[in-house]
């Protein structure tokens, strides 16, 4: 383009957006001009803890503090619940929005709402802003005021007279319930999480101390040399800030990152006061990794309480639950194996025609935990309980004790949750009048003796498998070892290495994602909106808003006869 | 060009300007129509309770069929179409109860029959009103034949496929609607 032809339409390109801006203004509704003002509309007849928790409840629930559905419209005339959807689907719980599916769901918490945005480095403060002299950058919207907010959420239209886009939801709300629901938007992301400062974001990761040096080695060898690999670079970006790909958002973004490790000590039931005495010390804006090789309900239970973020501990045995937030896991574990197997039986055959059952388990929360997910996933079903046997601490599956419990039970199915050790009792089963048909076991409990299953037994064992095919596996794993440097055991059976290496590709994505809105919210509300990942050991990670177990597989395997016995695929690796 | 042109041109879009914004501001911006011939997979889904649905018997069966693609975690498109398919059966009069809703899930592996039948009731689904998961595999393989892939559900888009009973045809709309405008699009293909 000549100068000339550029000049005329950079003319054009002025008169438009000047044409458009008047009258796009002319036709939206005025909103009621008032001075901004930094205290909230006063909640009348309530205490501020007490409006924040209504307030809460329309912002994550959508329930009015009467009890009733928020009502509003959305895409100009569908009358909605909030019970369908509230704020926190689009806007997120830590209020700092969402893009999807070419939708931009811009942020609503506290801070943001107090503050002018602009079309240009919209993730600015005003005072940098002011240093990089921009403060005459076009305002896409000066900061909102209790009344603008209140006129926005009831008619669509912002203070700068743009009425937003039609699927942000036009609210039906009394004065007092929106001053309940403004009095939690100002507080909502308000200041900066601890853990998180000016140069330096950090982490910390829990070890306790039954855990082997073998073991602590294979999570903090590829941690550290993540730490340190970032670290190094950051000494060139400073926090200066780096160019994201879509642009400019990430100015002022970039941070070092430091790790601790908090050992604790002794019994579990103490874990939560150490924690605590960890937390007051060294403020740390997230857990990331962990190890325990017991039940990891009490370090969830600390986060929880706590509002602190956990990212993707290496454990089998984590709290199953719908509604807790603040710990990632990778799977459901155990429970996940118990849960295949119940899907897997359900997928065969009508439940209610599928015979007697029988779980046989060893003593403890291994063997807890998949008896559970068995159950439950059964019950859900439709399926008739099993008959459930619990072996003593320490007991043996032993070939009379099998034959004893099948001839009272008289199973068609036995999920034999135990170890190797059970084996000889599996190959005396084999061929004998009124056996099961089918017998399951746990290759996690297995472990390594998983391919010494006998002969004989091979064809009437299925295996829970909640891995990627190890035939497939290796090609994925390679790709971890960018982060092994100093190993000399690169791919142990725990699989240590190779998951605290997909932790830390989930984190760097976190990392960047986040921004530089350092609330813990924020930071578990950027994990969850990832796109899949192929990563070592389980076939997919997947994430969305409220979902906390990224692996939702689990093959249903059987091992090839011979001597060197191969797991053969025997299900899809998500069976519904 | 020369200068007269180029003013010229300057006003027109300027008059446009002034019209776009008042009217745009009204109303969704319009959905993207079209008529598209769709050749349906041959695959076998899993419905809310856990029943195994054959697709192609579903979709082809002669009765009037709606069909979008969801997810049960979404956090915005979907609750927006899922919004529009309650509203629609709120609206249905008595003699036009047997529309069937399709809403095929594009997690499969997050949505599970229970995460799908929360899904409905948080929309106060009525029956007639299906949400479909099924193996990746045949999941892909059908968003691919609605042409309708996409390889991150966080990238997914809205679209809404209406089957023409007469032809066989689909009346694929790219976009969110309005209540109005998709009760105008499902009596204009006769499916109220």
């Amino acid at each position: 383009m000549s100068p000339r032809v550029l000049l005329r339409f950079r003319t054009l390109r002025c008169w438009t957006l000047g044409l458009c801006l008047l009258v796009t203004a002319a036709f939206a509704t005025p909103p009621p001009q008032s001075k901004v003002t930094d205290k909230p509309i006063k909640v009348s007849g309530l205490s501020s803890d007490k409006a924040l928790a209504l307030g809460e409840r329309m912002y994550r629930e959508g329930i009015l503090p009467s009890g009733e559905p928020m009502q509003a419209v959305v895409s100009t005339d569908i009358p909605v619940v909030g019970t369908s959807f509230s704020c926190m689907s689009c806007h997120l719980r830590g209020g700092l929005g969402s893009w999807e599916g070419g939708i931009v769901t811009l942020p609503t918490n506290g801070a943001k709402l107090a503050q002018a945005r602009y079309w240009k480095f919209p993730n600015l403060s005003p005072e940098e802003r002011q240093s990089m002299s921009l403060k005459v950058a076009p305002q896409a919207r000066p900061a909102y005021t209790d009344e603008t907010l209140a006129h926005m959420l009831r008619t669509g239209v912002d203070p700068s007279r743009r009425e937003l886009h039609y699927v942000m939801p036009r609210y039906d709300l009394s004065d007092q319930d929106m001053a309940i629901l403004i009095h939690y938007l100002r507080s909502l992301s308000m200041d900066l999480s601890p853990g998180a400062d000016a140069t330096t974001i950090r982490f910390a990761t829990v070890i306790t101390d039954e855990v082997s040096p073998e073991d602590q080695r294979d999570m903090l060898v590829p941690m550290n040399n993540y730490i340190n690999l970032h670290n190094q670079l950051s000494k060139g970006f400073g926090t200066r800030g780096y160019y994201s790909v879509d642009g400019d958002e990430m100015i002022g973004a970039y941070r070092r990152l430091s790790l601790s490790v908090w050992k604790l000590h002794g019994a579990p039931g103490t874990w939560a006061v150490q924690l605590q005495a960890y937390l007051d010390k060294d403020p740390v804006l997230a857990l990331v990794g962990g190890l325990t090789y017991g039940d990891w309900k009490p370090i969830h239970t600390f986060c929880e309480t706590r509002k602190l973020p956990c990212l993707l501990p290496l454990t089998e045995l984590p709290v199953v639950s719908d509604s807790d937030w603040y710990t990632q896991y990778f799977s459901k574990g155990y429970y996940q194996e118990g849960q295949a197997a119940a899907r897997f039986l359900h997928q065969k055959g009508d439940p209610a025609s599928s015979g007697r059952i029988l779980t046989i388990s060893q003593d403890g929360a291994e063997g807890a935990a998949l008896a559970r997910g068995f159950r439950e996933t059964w019950s859900e079903l439709g399926g008739e309980a099993a008959v459930e046997v619990q072996l003593e601490k320490g007991e043996v599956l032993s070939p009379s004790r099998l034959q004893a419990i099948l001839q009272k039970e008289k199973p068609v199915t036995v999920l034999c949750w135990t170890g190797g050790s059970s084996f000889q009792a599996l190959d005396a089963l084999a061929g004998r009048d009124g056996q099961p048909q089918v017998v399951f076991m746990s290759s996690r409990l297995l472990g390594s003796k998983v391919y010494d299953l006998p002969e004989k037994a091979r064809g009437f064992t299925w295996l829970t498998y909640p891995y990627r095919d190890p035939k497939e596996e290796p090609n994925v794993s390679k790709y971890a070892e960018t982060l092994m440097a100093g190993m000399k055991e690169r791919h142990s059976p725990s699989r240590i290495a190779t998951r605290t290496f997909s932790m830390i590709q989930v984190l760097k994505q976190g990392l960047m994602d986040m921004n530089r809105f350092f609330y813990r919210d924020n930071f578990m509300d950027r994990i969850s909106m990832q796109r899949d990942q192929v990563l070592p050991d389980y076939l997919r990670l997947s994430f969305g808003p409220g979902q906390r177990y990224a692996s939702k597989g689990c093959y249903i395997m059987q091992l090839s006869p011979g001597p060197k016995g191969e797991l053969m695929r025997m299900s899809e690796w998500v069976i519904h | 060009m020369t200068r007269r042109t180029w003013n010229l041109a300057g006003l027109l879009l300027g008059l446009w300007s002034m019209v776009a914004p008042g009217l745009l501001a009204q109303a969704p911006a319009p959905t993207k129509r079209s008529i598209e011939t769709y050749t349906v997979p041959e695959v076998t889904l899993v419905n809310q309770n856990g029943a195994k649905v054959n697709l192609k018997a579903v979709l082809e069966s002669g009765e009037p069929v709606i069909l979008d693609f969801i997810f049960g975690t979404c956090t915005t498109i979907c609750p927006v179409l899922s919004a529009g398919y309650a509203n629609l059966q709120a609206k249905l009069p008595v003699e036009s109860a047997k529309v069937h809703l399709i809403s095929v899930s594009i997690d499969p592996e997050n949505d599970t029959p229970k995460v799908m039948r929360d899904y409905l009731k948080r929309y106060r689904a009525k029956p007639g009103w299906d949400f479909l998961t099924g193996r990746r595999e045949d999941i892909d393989k059908v968003m691919r034949a609605f042409g309708a892939y996409i390889p991150n559900k966080m990238a997914h888009y809205p679209l809404t496929l209406i089957r023409d009973r007469k032809t066989g045809k689909w009346i694929r709309l790219f976009g969110l609607m309005s209540s109005s405008e998709f009760i105008e699009e499902c009596r204009k293909d006769e499916v109220l």
